[in-house]
């Protein structure tokens, strides 16, 4: 998902990385202001230990392995802004260190990786983890739905400013991108799943949000990163929602008249995920076909919660720091 | 990853090298920006750019056995995403401009990053104004990059050592496993970073 | 004045579990002592109250003294700049980018500016000898030179009481050389919380045995190393190097 330079053109350039700057404000200002000196240093940290992260492999069939982003994974142990700032720092180096990301496109995978996908994901977490309920169980579903969200969305958007730019066809970058990564999404999801949960068995305390921890977010907070995403949505997004209906079948025609690129590994995965025979019009199958991938992280999510849990849920009962050695 | 972290042609002294790193930024955002508002039918004007680039990389005396690898690690990234290009209205014109812009961007960019340590460009960006927090952030962010990895081997060939089953779900939550252990270290680590920095008189 | 007071010291982690007992021990201005007892025994979490560094401190009097000022919040920031914690890991103390920036920390913190800055971090450096390092990144240097940078961090504060946690533990044995010679030859207090007896016996002319949170046995090296009974009961071992220089 990370756009490399002369993808964007000047002006989806400006206004992702205005909008990128207004989230790195709010991460900034609300870090400073919870007046946690404490967690300074652990932002840092924890960027590194994205980093660390993300070179371990998860093995996935035929010899291809795949990797955590982390996005979600460091909002869940953060909060939000800790998140948001750790993850640019991951963007930063990645773009002037491994020229992973483009220094003209800096603003918009900010945007999109840093801001977009711990902001969302934080949101949705919170709110299903309170809708569902003070468990551990609650906690991991809450996780994996609210990963596979942050990364669908982050891809939409990364597929809008591809558009708007003009270099890649809404037509086709929606489907391409979004198909892809509700497939990412899921890997993510069971990824950052596990991870918490091992966490919460050894160090219940370190997960953020639980009651003593400053890392509470204060609801302007989360008011303000959502108000965000949605400006991202109605700026990259909005202006294509009306060209869906011939674009999905003009991209079929085209498939049809052209097997090389129909062939192309990229495309060939997600698009018969995506378009669902047997709808002839592209709105509903659209929408059917999100619905189902939404369906789909749902059970996922459920299961892997379930799994993950002790019958009686005692790992979350352990006194905090009990185990912990100092000398 | 981990040995292009290293990059041990980062403390050559050629011409390049010796550079001031302000002066380097900010070539290579001028090159970068240009490439990427050229218009895309402008053929000579990328030729002309690539040629200068190939000229500082000459004058850098990097292997260029070490720059073609580091481009092509990190060209599947912006061939993925041309390859999109492909299927529209007039699509090879837009592939082969965005293939073009964004290789000769990456090149610009392994080549700053080749001659120039990234400590050099954290003392920019500070000048530059960017919130201290910020580059508190990624400065401890670099610092700790190595440690971090080394910590990552430790433990994974701790597990492995210990590990006698087999099965890509047995690896899955070994390797989560592995990810949490890693991030309750980062945290313990965390505070004693902490610990020393107040020691040190450090207030936020 | 004495460097160092400690009266009637007691702590407890947030957890509950004891860590210090009503520690009372004093240093005097340039002694250098050795802190030694099992694990657990309290060193560590002792060294981190000169600093201020814990969280809660106890109620009633200030327990603490340096230098004749007590160890509370309004005079942390002087204290930090005097008394100079050497930590167990020299990963956690470099936290900087560079050398230099490192050392050039603990200073600009306490609102030191150019041409003093340059000119003390030179000078530390050049004291733990490592003065052609200062451009390189922490994460390429050998242990024992981390440690001296580390060392060079405090002097630059020109910290006068040193407070080293395990100053030779993981260091090879060249390193563990270097770094003793530099700690006997280095003219402030020292107090050095450590399990390597024999840098003890080599440049300690006082001991405090600590164990379960408690002073257990304070005096001169040589005794209380000597004294078998002692040495055993907390944990601890008569070293060689006294074996041979006073054989029974």
């Amino acid at each position: 998902m990370h756009i490399p330079d002369g993808f964007l053109d000047a002006k989806t350039a400006v206004a992702s990385g205005g909008l990128a700057v207004a989230g790195i404000g709010i991460a900034l200002h609300s870090v400073r202001r919870a007046a946690a000196a404490r967690r300074v240093p652990l932002i840092g940290l924890a960027a590194a230990f994205v980093f660390a992260a993300q070179m371990l492999n998860f093995p996935v069939a035929g010899g291809t392995s795949g990797h955590l982003i982390g996005a979600i994974l460091v909002a869940v142990l953060l909060g939000p802004s800790g998140a948001v700032l750790a993850m640019t720092a991951v963007l930063v180096v990645q773009c002037f260190m491994f020229a992973d990301g483009g220094v003209t496109a800096l603003g918009a995978n900010i945007f999109n990786m840093a801001i977009v996908a711990p902001g969302v994901g934080y949101v949705i977490y919170a709110g299903v983890w309170r809708a569902v309920g003070d468990s551990l169980r609650s906690r991991l579903f809450a996780t994996a739905f609210a990963a596979w969200c942050s990364t669908v969305v982050a891809s939409i958007l990364c597929a809008g400013q591809l558009a708007f730019s003009g270099t890649v066809a809404w037509q086709v970058a929606f489907p391409a991108m979004a198909g892809i990564h509700m497939v990412i999404a899921l890997g993510e999801a069971v990824i950052s799943t596990l991870v918490v949960a091992a966490v919460a068995k050894a160090r219940p305390e370190l997960l953020a949000l639980s009651r003593e921890t400053p890392a509470r977010p204060r609801y302007t907070e989360l008011t303000a990163y959502g108000l965000l995403v949605s400006l991202g949505l109605v700026v990259f997004v909005a202006p294509f929602a009306s060209g869906w209906p011939d674009g999905l079948e003009k991209v079929a025609v085209m498939l049809g008249f052209e097997p090389k690129a129909a062939a192309t590994p990229l495309l060939a995965a997600p698009l018969p995920n995506y378009t669902i025979p047997g709808f002839g019009s592209a709105i509903p199958s659209t929408i059917v076909a999100g619905g189902v991938g939404t369906l789909v992280a749902f059970v996922v999510a459920y299961v892997l919660a379930r799994a993950l849990t002790p019958r009686v849920d005692a790992a979350n009962r352990r006194g905090p720091g009990g185990a912990s050695s100092r000398a | 990853m981990h040995n292009l972290l290293l990059n041990p042609y980062r403390h050559r002294a050629s011409l390049i090298h010796r550079l001031p790193a302000p002066v380097k930024l900010l070539g290579a955002t001028v090159c970068v920006l240009a490439t990427v508002l050229l218009p895309r039918s402008a053929w000579p004007a990328h030729a002309g750019i690539g040629a200068g680039l190939l000229v500082v990389a000459l004058l850098s005396s990097v292997p260029p056995w070490h720059l073609g690898r580091r481009l092509l690690l990190a060209e599947p990234f912006a061939v993925g995403i041309a390859l999109l290009a492909l299927l529209q209205d007039n699509g090879l014109q837009v592939f082969l401009a965005m293939l073009a812009k964004s290789t000769l961007c990456l090149f610009c960019i392994i080549l700053l990053n080749s001659t120039t340590r990234f400590t050099d460009l954290l003392r920019v960006f500070r000048r530059l104004r960017v919130p201290a927090l910020l580059v508190v952030t990624l400065a401890l962010m670099h610092r700790y990059l190595f440690v971090l990895f080394e910590e990552t081997g430790r433990l994974l060939r701790a597990r492995r050592s210990r590990t006698f089953t087999t099965g890509r779900r047995h690896a899955w939550r070994l390797t989560a496993t592995v990810a949490a252990q890693l991030f309750v270290r980062t945290s313990e680590r965390a505070e004693r970073v902490y610990a020393a920095m107040c020691a040190r008189g450090w207030k936020p | 004045m004495n460097a160092l007071e400690v009266q009637h010291l007691s702590y407890r982690y947030p957890d509950h579990s004891e860590a210090l007992r009503d520690v009372s021990l004093s240093v005097a201005e340039g002694e250098r002592v050795g802190l030694i007892g099992p694990n657990g025994a309290g060193k560590s979490t002792l060294l981190l109250h000169l600093n201020g560094l814990l969280p809660e401190h106890p109620q009633g009097a200030p327990a603490v003294h340096v230098f004749g000022t007590p160890v509370v919040e309004p005079h942390l920031p002087a204290i930090r700049a005097q008394v100079g914690l050497l930590f167990q890991d020299p990963d956690d103390q470099l936290f900087c980018p560079t050398v230099w920036e490192d050392v050039a920390f603990g200073p600009q913190q306490l609102g030191m500016r150019e041409p003093e800055l340059s000119a003390s971090i030179v000078r530390a450096l050049g004291q733990v000898g490592l003065s052609r390092l200062e451009e390189r990144m922490p994460h390429h240097l050998s242990r024992g030179e981390k440690r001296r940078v580390c060392l060079a961090g405090l002097l630059a504060c020109q910290a006068r009481l040193l407070a080293l946690d395990e100053p030779t533990s993981d260091l090879d044995p060249r390193g563990r050389r270097e770094l003793k010679a530099l700690l006997g030859i280095l003219p402030v207090t020292m107090v050095i919380a450590t399990h390597d007896l024999e840098l003890v016996v080599e440049i300690c002319p006082r001991v405090i045995v600590l164990d379960q949170g408690t002073v257990v046995a304070q005096g001169p090296t040589v005794e209380l190393l000597n004294n078998e009974a002692l040495m055993l009961s907390h944990g601890l071992e008569r070293p060689h190097l006294l074996r041979h220089r006073h054989p029974h």
